[in-house]
């Protein structure tokens, strides 16, 4: 599906850095990339027992992360480098819980940019059949604090 | 199932109601964040969270994850509804929330300081703020369905 342009795989290849085996958060939820550029960013988490409710579907916390990265991952695809940026507010609405033992998936995208910032939205739905599970807006401020995640990986590539 | 890293919930939630104790039990994703919870002198409740690597949102400056920020303050908002309304038969439904980033939440012990804003019959608005030390790092509202 990817992976067919060099601009895509390079998209895949700076995701990778940030989201690859050394960071421990997306380690842990086990978060995986679809699909990534023009400003749009899919990724999917497997059910955890460790990361459910009380009903054993994943909680909304969990899919509240899932959003919040990949609204990350939907600007890095727009922006085409991974300049830090910093979540300025988020609103989610639940529509519906995670129904126990279901994959979640995210689907995002950064729909404006203006200045500093970044619009985005999008919504999670259960991976098996696309039933929607909550829907997100959010904006971000783009070069803030810190150096840039992909300092490493771009260097010598341009 | 307790996830790695995570610190056993704390035995010394004495005057927390059955329902929040059950809630506290039965959610293992509480048990991965390494929610704490205790009773002040003064008899409000004190929620707080312990950095762990599993929080890391920026690994370069090793901040807590926007959704981990919004996600204990999720949890804290229940529980204080629960606590605050006086339910106690079943766990109110999060049906929306807005959360605001005001400064970088660097690792550290962040506190969570909840507020029913409004009660009604069939709606519960819960704003929670969230300190890093004095520093006020961020401010969600959450609306619960009864």
């Amino acid at each position: 599906m990817i992976a067919q342009s060099e601009v895509a795989n390079r998209y895949l290849t700076m995701a990778k850095t940030f989201f690859g085996t050394s960071h421990p958060l997306f380690n842990a939820f086990g978060i995986e990339i679809d699909e990534i550029g023009k400003g749009r960013a899919v990724m999917r988490m497997p059910c955890s027992v460790a990361l459910s409710d009380r009903h054993g579907g994943l909680h909304r916390g969990v899919v509240v992360t899932l959003l919040d990265t990949s609204c990350g991952l939907a600007i890095f695809s727009r922006l085409g480098d991974m300049r830090p940026i910093a979540t300025i507010d988020l609103r989610v609405d639940f529509i519906r819980e995670a129904p126990p033992g279901e994959d979640v998936r995210a689907e995002v995208e950064c729909y404006a940019m203006q200045g500093d910032i970044a619009y985005v939205r999008g919504k999670a739905v259960v991976c098996q059949d696309d039933a929607l599970l909550a829907s997100v807006s959010g904006s971000f401020a783009v070069g803030t604090l810190g150096p840039a995640f992909d300092t490493t990986a771009t260097k010598g590539t341009e | 199932m307790t996830a790695p890293g995570a610190e056993p919930l704390p035995a010394y939630c004495a005057g927390l109601s059955e329902l929040q104790k059950q809630v506290l039990d039965d959610t293992p994703y509480v048990h991965f964040l390494g929610l704490k919870v205790s009773r002040e002198d003064d008899g409000t409740t004190c929620y707080q969270l312990c950095f762990r690597e599993e929080h890391i949102g920026n690994p370069l400056l090793r901040t807590f994850h926007g959704g981990i920020l919004a996600s204990f303050g999720e949890v804290v908002a229940s529980l204080h509804v629960l606590e605050e309304a006086g339910m106690q038969q079943q766990q109110p439904l999060c049906t929306s929330l807005t959360f605001d980033y005001l400064r970088p939440a660097f690792s550290g012990t962040i506190r969570a300081v909840p507020r029913v804003v409004r009660s009604g019959r069939r709606f519960i608005v819960v704003s929670v703020d969230i300190f890093l030390d004095k520093s006020h790092v961020s401010t969600g509202r959450f609306i619960y369905a009864r």
